[in-house]
């Protein structure tokens, strides 16, 4: 019987398979062309074509990439800009997750008058075309003396951030029955001592996904990035798009790739090792209410 | 029993009841810093680039109102025009091919793959990326002269000719392209999430009932995953309104004016052309637009969930 | 040994139209095990978290062993409470569950092993002491939740449909397990069921609430013998008391009323004197299945029973007894036969009805006609 069923099946199987492996190429050759021609040297680049293996693997792209590209005036790489990132990322993540999880908690198990206002308000902040809020924020940020610093950015990431967090843990706290607060309750818990013994033990997957998304938005950030920084406070996005729209002097594709990968491998890494968590944010996310 | 003797009542009683008041406070003295930072960061700055929208701001913001003379500007703006129409396109090939690259890959994909998971692993990986690495990337791909053409030339097809990138006229094509690389994986696995919340007992029913799997897809399950199909063109669309970064990284809304965005149009006004009022403007007409999708959207998901 | 007293106990939630609670008054004596019993949105579990503090109550007031609890927090009550979900900690183990509730009390540790170990025994748990709950089947998991409760040794302990996650043999067995250490430790308890039998089998006192009203408090053999009103009398039972609605009739013999099988055939019941001021008025009388049985012949004798032949509509053996459908006055009534005796449905046979034990009720009030 099976047998049957699957002789007749068979061609239209081969079909779903071609069709993903194509998928599959297609999604790949673009990483591959970035790895292969940060590879390369620029008189390889001129002789060979985007899928041609280097002839002599040489990290000169790289090396220039890090420590020696002109990212406009200036031209030490983008070493300086890739720590900036992460001086900007790891604290607003943490704060942002931090804040999330205390929202997500009192949203869902100490409701009080206007929580469900409050939660609106976040929803509705998640769609909230960032355009709307650049120049006061802007102008905010030059009041309080935090222009174009990193603390700057962060407050701005914490600020734009906290409205998924809160979601991601909200949502996952709701489905948390509320008899175990009551239980903690009785057993003389208070506040904090529920939060912290009892739920947030239960909370590492939300956490993972918290962490991760918001590590992502937030290294990924071009926006406030070119808007609320310059020179030497810049994350690394923006570095890369001024390494790669400096004009002066001859393109240099190998040095693009290598800048370009260097930007990519912190998510690309959290990707991989952690994949399923990020697709849970990305599917939380997309969920919202 | 005795470990509760040990303290002196009263002196509980008092500590506690302090306590109490202290508890009945935590809950919104832990959401405060939150409201405070979304109410001002969020809805006071929406307001105040309200406000700055209805004067006469150029470099900087001065509250000088002339009432909708920005908008009427803007309504008049060639470039303005071009980044909506821009948009539209844009947005409408973005979202339905990522839908469809999204359906047809997340249906495939729930046939029992071998593989499955490295398979979905490839789909998503660009979601990762920032979308200045993507634009970089496929700006290097479709380079007219040494990207794409040349490889097609070098494998013998030397009639070809692929010069959309700097073609005032294609250009936007290629934004669309690099946009769907990035994003259909993600509309895969919203979908895959959704394939694997149908119950498989109306596949099974249907089967018995001699419906083929064809049928059964597009009669049955691809109807009952309408909520995923809503909330990625919510995703979808967000993402379009606001898409700055590819354009920067890809053509910085060249040649010419040609690939500019609303978001980019804002940008250029805003910051490097000081015309503060006439971006303000800008930004609240994409406000409007998102409105526009988000207000049906909540609304029929609101009446749905009445209905449960 | 402690007790509760629940005085005028009103609750409205924020928002809401109607009360809750509508001014409950409930004594829970020292030691004793009292069921609140009712069909779901009664109010009984916001009246069993008003008492645990889980709830503000917005009116009325709760004193245990003369102590007013009712402003107090949850954790200055000292009251424990088992949950129907269990609601045990899942990243705790068995053993840092039940001892929670003492570290956060400030127990020293020697103390809090000690306690858990006697729980542990008292329960028959010591072996899953180090596991996590999602490893234990429902029945440990329940015993957990107990355990967690008996740690604490509370003034009072509240349990809430603690038994309906469970399936049927199993909750038979904890029912007895229940009793029996209640029946040890002597325990003050109040103990929330909408299963009529839990409450029946378990109870010193059934308190049965309708829509935020206490119907009725009494012992077990109080309510089901003499129920307040139609409601009570309805919801406690299994199968329920039928309910006939007729006139009540003078005769030589005395006070009778008439009943009407599915055929037409009339048979005449005798009823007792106190209902004498309601003949010639209509009232509901309430019968249960065992006051229709068999003919025997010890109780022929007495007075107030009667016999007839009539149609047995449905059968449906039970075991010890065949409990008998038949129509009286277009009415389903419930019959308890004795299974060894079978009767087949369509065919007819002599039913003996004891009037000794039957209820009436007053049609306009609903409520159950007293004798005086």
């Amino acid at each position: 019987m099976t047998d049957v069923v699957r002789r007749g099946v068979r061609p239209s199987r081969i079909a779903i398979y071609g069709v993903l492996l194509l998928a599959c190429l297609v999604y790949l050759i673009p990483l591959i062309i970035m790895l292969i021609t940060s590879f390369k040297t620029p008189m390889d680049i001129r002789s060979s074509n985007l899928l041609a293996l280097p002839t002599d693997w040489t990290t000169i792209g790289w090396t220039k990439a890090w420590a020696e590209a002109c990212t406009g005036v200036q031209c030490e790489g983008v070493k300086g800009f890739f720590w900036n990132s992460f001086k900007m990322a790891v604290p607003a993540v943490l704060i942002s997750t931090l804040l999330g999880a205390f929202n997500g908690y009192v949203l869902s198990k100490w409701k009080f008058r206007g929580a469900d206002l409050m939660f609106g308000m976040l929803l509705f902040g998640c769609f909230v075309p960032f355009q709307v809020v650049l120049l006061p924020m802007a102008q905010t940020l030059g009041m309080l003396g935090m222009a174009n610093t990193t603390p700057g950015l962060v407050l701005v990431h914490v600020t734009y951030g906290v409205a998924f967090t809160t979601l991601f843990f909200r949502n996952y706290y709701v489905a948390i029955p509320d008899a175990l607060i009551k239980a903690a309750r009785l057993d003389g818990a208070g506040f904090f001592t529920i939060f912290f013994r009892i739920l947030l033990p239960m909370s590492t997957p939300i956490i993972m996904v918290s962490l991760i998304w918001q590590f992502t938005q937030i290294w990924n950030d071009f926006l406030f990035g070119v808007v609320f920084s310059s020179g030497e406070s810049q994350p690394i996005t923006v570095a890369l798009n001024n390494l790669v729209n400096t004009s002066t002097g001859v393109k240099e594709y190998n040095v693009d790739m290598a800048a370009a990968m260097i930007a990519a491998l912190p998510t690309l890494v959290v990707y991989i090792v952690a994949g399923k968590y990020f697709i849970r944010g990305l599917t939380a996310g997309s969920e919202k209410g | 029993m005795e470990y509760r003797q040990r303290r002196p009542s009263g002196v509980a009683r008092v500590s506690s009841g302090m306590m109490d008041s202290l508890q009945r406070w935590l809950p919104k003295l832990v959401v405060a810093p939150t409201v405070l930072i979304i109410g001002i960061g969020i809805y006071g700055f929406m307001l105040w680039t309200a406000v700055l929208s209805f004067t006469d701001s150029s470099f900087l913001p001065s509250y000088n109102f002339v009432g909708l003379e920005q908008y009427a500007k803007l309504m008049e703006s060639q470039r303005w025009l071009v980044a909506s129409s821009n948009l539209a396109l844009f947005g409408g090939l973005f979202i339905g091919i990522c839908l469809l690259i999204g359906v047809v890959l997340a249906i495939f994909l729930d046939q029992r793959i071998r593989q499955e998971g490295a398979i979905r692993t490839i789909y998503l990986y660009p979601m990762a990326l920032s979308m200045i690495v993507t634009g970089t990337v496929w700006r290097w791909i479709l380079n007219p002269r040494q990207g794409l053409e040349k490889m097609m030339h070098d494998w013998g097809w030397t009639s070809f000719s692929f010069d959309w990138l700097v073609n005032p006229d294609f250009a936007i094509y290629t934004i669309v392209m690099a946009a769907v690389w990035q994003a259909s994986g993600f509309v895969m696995a919203l979908f895959l999430a959704g394939l694997r919340g149908v119950d498989s007992s109306i596949i099974s029913a249907a089967r018995v009932d001699g419906a083929s799997l064809p049928v059964i897809y597009w009669k049955l399950i691809l109807p009952s995953l309408r909520p995923v199909f809503f909330s990625s063109v919510m995703v979808l669309a967000h993402i379009a309104i606001k898409s700055f970064d590819l354009v920067m990284a890809m053509t910085s809304g060249g040649p010419g004016y040609s690939t500019d965005l609303p978001a980019v149009y804002m940008y250029a006004t805003t910051f490097t052309r000081g015309q503060i009022g006439q971006g303000s403007a800008s930004a609240m007409l994409m406000l409007g637009a998102i409105l526009a999708l988000l207000v049906p959207y909540l609304y029929s998901e609101l009446r749905e969930k009445r209905h449960d | 040994m402690s007790q509760l007293e629940l005085r005028d106990i009103r609750k409205t939630y924020p928002g809401a139209h109607d009360e809750t609670l509508k001014g409950i008054n409930i004594d829970v004596a020292s030691g004793e095990f009292l069921t609140l019993v009712g069909p779901s949105g009664c109010g009984k579990s916001t009246l069993m978290s008003s008492i645990a503090g889980l709830e503000a109550i917005t009116g009325g007031s709760m004193v245990v062993n003369g102590v007013d609890i009712s402003a107090m927090e949850p954790r200055d009550r000292d009251i424990a409470m088992v949950f129907q979900s269990y609601a045990l900690y899942p990243t705790k183990s068995v053993r840092e569950n039940i001892a929670f509730g003492l570290k956060i009390r400030g127990m020293p540790k020697d103390d809090i092993e000690r306690e858990v170990e006697r729980v542990a025994d008292l329960l028959q748990i010591s072996p899953l002491l180090d596991k996590k709950p999602a490893r234990l089947s429902g029945g440990q998991q329940q015993r957990v939740a107990m355990g967690r409760a008996l740690a604490r040794r509370p003034k009072i302990y509240l349990f809430d449909e603690p038994l309906s996650n469970l399936d049927a043999k199993l909750r038979v067995e904890m029912r007895t397990e229940i009793k029996k250490l209640h029946q040890r430790l002597k325990t003050t308890v109040v103990y929330v069921t909408h299963d009529q039998i839990e409450a029946m089998t378990l109870a010193d006192r059934i308190a049965v609430l309708k829509d935020g009203e206490l119907q009725q408090l009494g012992t077990p053999k109080e309510v089901y013998d003499t129920p307040e009103n139609l409601f009570v009398a309805g919801f406690i039972g299994s199968p329920s008391m039928s309910f006939i609605e007729l006139e009540i009739e003078r005769s030589e013999a005395g006070l009778s009323v008439t009943v009407e099988g599915s055929d037409g055939r009339k048979l005449s019941l005798p009823v007792p004197d106190y209902l004498a001021n309601w003949v010639g008025k209509r009232v509901i009388l309430g019968i249960r299945p065992e006051h229709i049985s068999q003919p025997d012949n010890i109780k022929s004798e007495h007075s107030l029973v009667a016999s007839g032949s009539l149609t047995v509509e449905v059968t449906e053996p039970t075991g010890p007894d065949i409990i008998a459908v038949i129509r009286l006055n277009g009415i389903d009534v419930h019959c308890r036969l004795d299974a060894e005796h079978p009767v087949n449905w369509g065919e007819d046979a002599e039913l003996m009805f004891d009037m000794n034990k039957v209820v009436f009720f007053d049609p306009a009030t609903e409520k159950r006609i007293r004798p005086n």
